[in-house]
C-alpha cells in the first residue's frame, strides 16, 4: 500500500438536494452480534493482520431472503475460542440465526475472500473462500449444509499460499463455472521483516508493518471447471501467467467491453491493475494499460485495494470504480467503449475526499432515483500511527457520494443517516436487499468488531426493479450475464457478479433504482451470448427470467 | 525540489555576503527558511514561514509567490488561487512579464485542476511558446484534451514529449490520445516508453528513499555505499538526483562525481551544471564554481538563482567588473531582494572610490 500524497480538492458548493436513502446501522438488532476477529485487537505487527476479508450476501436455500455468510480471521498466537466464518440465515422478521454450526461450515483461519455461484449447475449456491495459507471449496448440499470438497476438486495446492480475491467465472462459455483466484504476496509470519525494519515498513515516521511493497509478488491462477465436480489448473494454457506479477487484491469478471465474453479485473496493491482481455478461444491478454484500467489518468499505479462494477452515467455500459490508499483518490473510469475507460475521478467531483484508506466499494443506486450513487468503506491498515498522527486514525468512516446526474458526484458527509459518519477499521462490503423492501441494503466487515448491516429506510417515492435471472444454457447463478434496463432517457447497465467490493459478493438479484419511470425495458445478455428482451416491465417488483423461458415469476414485496 | 534547492542556496550565501538591513532581514530570513523548508517537502511549515515574511511586508511579491506554490501543493487551491491573483496584480502594475509567465503557469494548472479547461486553455497557451517550466505542454495537452480536442492535445504532449522526454506521464497521455485516435502502432511505442519510463522512475525513488535515509542515519562513508546504487555512469537524470541528494545531506565532495559526469552525459541539463556550480560554491571552491555557473546562467539567463549564484562567485573571486553586470541583471530579475542590492551598492561604491 502506498500513499502518493495527493491532497484532496476544495469541495463545492453543496447541491441542497435532499437524499432520500437513511441508513441505521441494525447489525446487533438483527443477531449480528459476533465480533470478526483478524489479529490483535490494538496493533498490526503484520500485513495478512490488516487485511481483513470479505462479506456475502446469499441465498443459500432458495427461500427468495437474503443470507449472510462472514468470513473471519485468527490471531498468530493461535485459535481464539469460538471464531470462526458464520452463516446467518435470514428469519425474515429483520433477524437472523446463526448456522454455521448445523451447515458444516464451522472453520477458523485467515480467510480473505469469498465468491459465491453454482458452480455444478444443481441449483444452489456454493462457496469458495480465499485464505493464506489455504483455500477452500464449500459444495451446497441442498439440505441446509455444505461439504468441504476442496481436495477432491483439485482445488488445494501445495505449500503456503495467500490467496485474495476470487471469482467464478464461465470464461470459456460452456455453461460451467470456472474459478479465478488472485493471490496477493508470499507471506510467511517468520520470513516477514519486522515492524519497521525498512523504509517500507514506515509510514509517517511510525514503525508499521511490512509491505507489500519489498515482499515478492504473486500471480494469479485460472481453474476450469471440468464438469465432474473436478478442476484444472489452465493458468498458463490460458495465458494469465504471462502477466507480470502484482500484489493481486480484489477480482471481478464481467464483460466490459461488450463483445459476449467476460474480462476479469483485478484490483493490484501498489502494482498496476490487470485487466485480462477475453479473446473468445479460451485465452486471455493482459491489457490493463491499453484499456487504462491498470493506473490513474498520469499513469501512476495506486493501491488498489476493491472494485465496483456498475453503469453511473446511465449510458449502457459497465463502468469501473477503484479504491486506494490514504492521500490518493479512489479512481472512477468510464467506459467509452471499443474496450476503453477513461479516468474522470477529478471531474466527477470524487477528488474532494483522500483522506482515508478506502476498501470494499459499489456503484449502486442507493435512494432509487434512477442514478447510480457510490458507496465505499474505509480503515486504517496502521492502527500504530493515531498515536503519533491523529489525523491519520484507524477507525474512520463511510463514504457516501451521491449521483448528481451529468457525471457529476456530490459526497455525504452526514445526510445520508447515522451509520454513514460512524467510524471503523472495515474491508469487505456487500449490497442486497436483505429485508426486501425495495431498496438496497449493505453489509460491511469491521476488523475485531460485528459486522454493520446498514438498514436502508428509504423514502421518496422512487420505484426500482429488481432481476433475478436463472442460467439453463448458462450456468445456473447466470454469472457473467448483463442486463441493460431502458427507463425515462437512461440506458443503465448491470451485471451479474461472483464477487465485488473487496473480496466480497453481493445480491445476484440485480437492482434498478427507476426514478419516477413506472416502467423498464430490459435486454438481457445471458452468459453463453444470447439475448433477450423485456419490454415495459412494470416496475416496484421482483422478476425472475429463466434463461429462454422468460418471465417465470413476478414477487411484489410486501410494504 | 531543485528549483527550491537552488533558490535557498543563493539565500543562505547571500545572507552571508551582505549587511543585513533590519526591516528586510526579519523578512529574507523567513523566506530563506521557507525556501529551505520547500526543498525538504515541509510544506505547511514553509507556508507558515512565508505568511510571517507577508506579515512583515504585504507587499512582498516573492514571499507571496512561494506562498501560493506552497498552497498548491497542501491542496489549498482556491487560497492559492487568491495568492497568486494578488501576486498579478503586482507583477502587472510593475510589468514584470517574466513573473506573469510563471503566475500564468500555475493558475493554468489551478484551473485544470478545477475542470475550468478554457481557461487553463487560455492561461497555459499563453505561455507554451516561451514556458516557464518545461512541463507546461504536457498540462496544456492534458487541458486540450480534456476540453475534447484532442487534435490541439496530441500536439503539445508530443511538444512535451521533446521537452521532457522521461516524464512518464507524458509518454501514457500521449498513448492514451493515439490510442483514442486509432493510432495503435503510434500508441504501442508510447506506451512502450511509458512502461520504461515509469519502472526508472520507480526505481530512482526506491533508491533515492533508501540513500537519503542512509544519509540521514550514518556517517557519510557508510552512506556512501548506500547511495552509490544510484550511481549509474549512464544516466544524467539519476546522477543529478544523486549528486543534490548529498548536497542536501552536506556532503559535498561526494556531490561533486556525480554532478560531473552528469554535465558530461547531458550538457544541456541545466540542473546539472546549476547543481555542480552550488557544490563548488559551497566548497568555497570559486574558481571551479564559475564555469558550471556560466553554463547554467546561459542554459537559462532569467533563472535568477543561477544568477545571482554566479555574481557572488565572482565576487569572492575578487572579479568585481564581472560580478557588477552580473548582479544588475541578478537585481533585474529580482528587484525585491535586498541583499543583491546591498552587495551591489557596496560594488558601486568601491568603483566609484576607484
Amino acid at each position: 500500500m502506498a500513499s502518493r500524497g495527493v491532497k484532496p480538492l476544495p469541495r463545492g458548493k453543496p447541491s441542497g438536494l435532499p437524499f432520500h436513502a437513511h441508513f441505521t446501522d441494525v447489525a446487533a438488532r438483527a443477531g449480528l452480534r459476533a465480533p470478526v476477529i483478524y489479529g490483535p485487537p490494538d496493533r498490526m505487527d503484520y500485513i495478512l493482520e490488516s487485511m481483513g476479508c470479505g462479506v456475502a450476501f446469499l441465498d443459500y436455500d432458495n427461500d427468495g431472503w437474503l443470507d449472510i455468510f462472514l468470513l473471519s480471521g485468527t490471531r498468530r498466537e493461535g485459535p481464539v475460542e469460538g471464531v470462526t466464518n458464520r452463516l446467518y440465515k435470514n428469519n425474515r422478521d429483520g433477524t437472523f440465526t446463526d448456522v454455521t454450526e448445523k451447515a458444516g461450515l464451522v472453520r477458523q483461519g485467515w480467510a480473505c475472500g469469498v465468491t459465491v455461484g453454482d458452480y455444478n449447475n444443481d441449483g444452489f449456491e456454493d462457496l469458495f473462500l480465499t485464505g493464506w495459507p489455504q483455500n477452500v471449496l464449500y459444495r451446497n448440499n441442498g439440505d441446509g449444509t455444505f461439504t468441504d470438497v476442496t481436495k477432491a476438486a483439485g482445488l488445494s495446492h501445495t505449500g503456503n499460499r495467500w490467496g485474495t480475491g476470487c471469482t467464478w467465472v464461465d470464461y470459456d462459455r460452456d455453461g460451467r463455472l470456472d474459478l479465478f483466484v488472485a493471490n496477493y504476496l508470499v507471506f510467511d509470519f517468520d520470513r516477514i521483516p519486522p515492524t519497521g525494519k525498512n523504509p517500507s515498513c514506515n509510514f509517517k515516521g511510525v514503525p508499521v508493518n511490512c509491505g507489500p511493497r519489498g515482499l515478492a509478488a504473486e500471480r494469479p491462477i485460472l481453474y476450469h471447471n471440468n464438469g465432474d465436480g473436478t478442476f484444472t489448473d489452465v493458468t498458463d494454457r490460458a495465458g494469465i501467467s504471462a502477466a507480470a506479477p502484482g500484489f493481486g487484491l480484489t477480482a471481478v469478471a464481467a464483460d466490459l467491453d461488450g463483445d459476449g465474453w467476460q474480462e476479469i479485473y483485478v484490483a493490484c496493491d501498489s502494482t498496476p491493475s490487470l485487466l485480462f482481455h477475453n479473446r473468445g478461444n479460451g485465452t486471455f491478454t493482459e491489457e490493463g494499460l491499453q484499456t487504462g484500467l491498470a493506473v490513474n489518468e498520469d499513469g501512476s499505479e495506486q493501491a488498489g485495494m476493491g472494485i465496483a462494477i456498475g453503469d453511473f452515467d446511465t449510458d449502457g455500459r459497465l463502468d469501473v470504480l477503484k479504491t486506494h490508499f490514504t492521500e490518493d483518490t479512489v479512481a472512477l473510469y468510464r467506459n467509452v467503449g471499443r474496450g476503453g475507460f477513461e479516468d474522470v475521478t477529478r471531474r466527477a467531483g470524487l477528488a474532494v475526499e483522500t483522506r482515508y484508506v478506502s476498501w470494499g466499494a459499489g456503484i449502486t443506486d442507493l435512494d432509487n432515483d434512477g442514478r447510480p450513487d457510490l458507496f465505499w468503506v474505509t480503515g486504517s491498515v496502521f492502527p500504530e500511527v493515531e498515536r503519533k498522527h491523529p489525523e491519520f486514525p484507524h477507525k474512520t468512516p463511510r463514504v457516501l457520494f451521491r449521483n448528481l446526474g451529468e457525471g457529476k458526484f456530490e459526497e455525504l458527509l452526514d445526510a445520508a443517516g447515522p451509520a454513514i459518519a460512524e467510524a471503523h477499521a472495515s474491508r469487505g462490503v456487500a449490497f442486497g436487499d436483505f429485508d426486501n423492501d425495495g431498496d438496497v441494503d449493505i453489509l460491511i466487515m469491521n476488523i475485531n468488531e460485528p459486522p454493520s448491516l446498514l438498514r436502508n429506510d428509504l423514502n421518496g417515492g422512487g420505484h426500482w426493479l429488481k432481476v433475478k435471472l436463472v442460467g439453463t444454457e448458462s450456468n445456473f447463478s447466470a454469472i457473467g450475464a448483463v442486463v441493460v434496463a431502458g427507463y425515462g432517457n437512461r440506458r443503465q447497465s448491470q451485471a451479474v457478479l461472483a464477487s465485488s467490493g473487496y473480496l466480497s459478493c453481493s445480491d445476484k438479484r440485480l437492482h434498478f433504482g427507476l426514478g419516477t419511470a413506472s416502467a423498464a425495458d430490459l435486454e438481457i445478455q445471458w452468459p453463453n451470448g444470447a439475448r433477450e428482451t423485456l419490454k415495459g416491465v412494470a416496475a416496484d417488483q421482483l422478476i425472475t427470467v429463466k434463461e429462454g423461458a422468460g418471465v417465470i415469476a413476478r414477487t411484489r414485496f410486501k410494504p | 525540489m531543485r528549483r527550491a534547492s537552488a533558490a535557498a542556496a543563493v539565500m543562505l550565501v547571500l545572507a552571508g555576503l551582505c549587511l543585513a538591513q533590519a526591516p528586510r532581514a526579519g523578512v529574507e530570513a523567513h523566506i530563506g527558511r521557507g525556501v529551505k523548508l520547500m526543498q525538504d517537502h515541509l510544506f505547511e511549515a514553509a507556508a507558515n514561514e512565508f505568511e510571517k515574511a507577508l506579515a512583515l511586508d504585504p507587499a512582498e511579491p516573492r514571499a507571496r509567490f512561494q506562498y501560493a506554490v506552497c498552497l498548491i501543493t497542501l491542496g489549498r487551491n482556491d487560497e492559492a488561487r487568491r495568492q497568486f491573483e494578488r501576486v498579478r496584480k503586482q507583477a502587472a502594475e510593475s510589468h514584470e512579464s517574466r513573473e506573469l509567465r510563471y503566475i500564468a503557469y500555475y493558475l493554468g494548472r489551478l484551473d485544470l485542476l478545477a475542470s475550468d479547461y478554457a481557461s487553463a486553455i487560455k492561461k497555459l497557451g499563453s505561455v507554451a511558446e516561451n514556458p516557464p517550466y518545461p512541463d507546461t505542454a504536457f498540462y496544456l495537452g492534458v487541458a486540450c484534451i480534456s476540453a475534447g480536442d484532442l487534435a490541439s492535445g496530441t500536439k503539445w504532449l508530443e511538444r512535451a514529449a521533446k521537452l521532457t522526454p522521461r516524464d512518464y506521464r507524458v509518454h501514457y497521455r500521449l498513448a492514451r490520445a493515439y490510442s483514442s485516435a486509432g493510432r495503435e502502432q503510434e500508441a504501442d511505442r508510447e506506451y512502450g516508453l511509458y512502461t520504461q519510463f515509469q519502472n526508472e522512475h520507480k526505481n530512482t525513488e526506491k533508491d533515492a528513499r533508501a540513500c537519503a535515509d542512509a544519509l540521514r542515519t550514518q556517517p557519510v562513508a557508510a552512506a556512501h555505499e548506500v547511495c552509490y546504487h544510484m550511481f549509474d555512469p549512464n544516466e544524467p537524470e539519476k546522477l543529478t538526483l544523486l549528486g543534490q541528494l548529498f548536497g542536501d545531506a552536506g556532503a559535498f565532495t561526494e556531490a561533486l562525481d556525480p554532478l560531473k559526469r552528469a554535465t558530461q552525459l547531458d550538457p544541456n541539463s541545466f540542473d546539472a551544471w546549476h547543481n555542480l556550480g552550488v557544490t563548488y560554491f559551497r566548497l568555497q571552491r570559486y574558481g571551479e564554481a564559475r564555469a558550471p555557473l556560466e553554463k547554467a546562467v546561459a542554459l537559462r539567463p532569467e533563472f535568477y538563482g543561477s544568477v545571482v549564484l554566479l555574481g557572488a562567485t565572482l565576487y569572492m573571486l575578487g572579479d568585481d567588473d564581472d560580478a557588477l553586470p552580473v548582479l544588475e541583471h541578478a537585481h533585474r530579475l529580482n528587484p525585491a531582494d535586498a541583499q543583491t542590492a546591498a552587495v551591489l551598492e557596496k560594488l558601486r561604491a568601491g568603483r566609484q572610490k576607484k
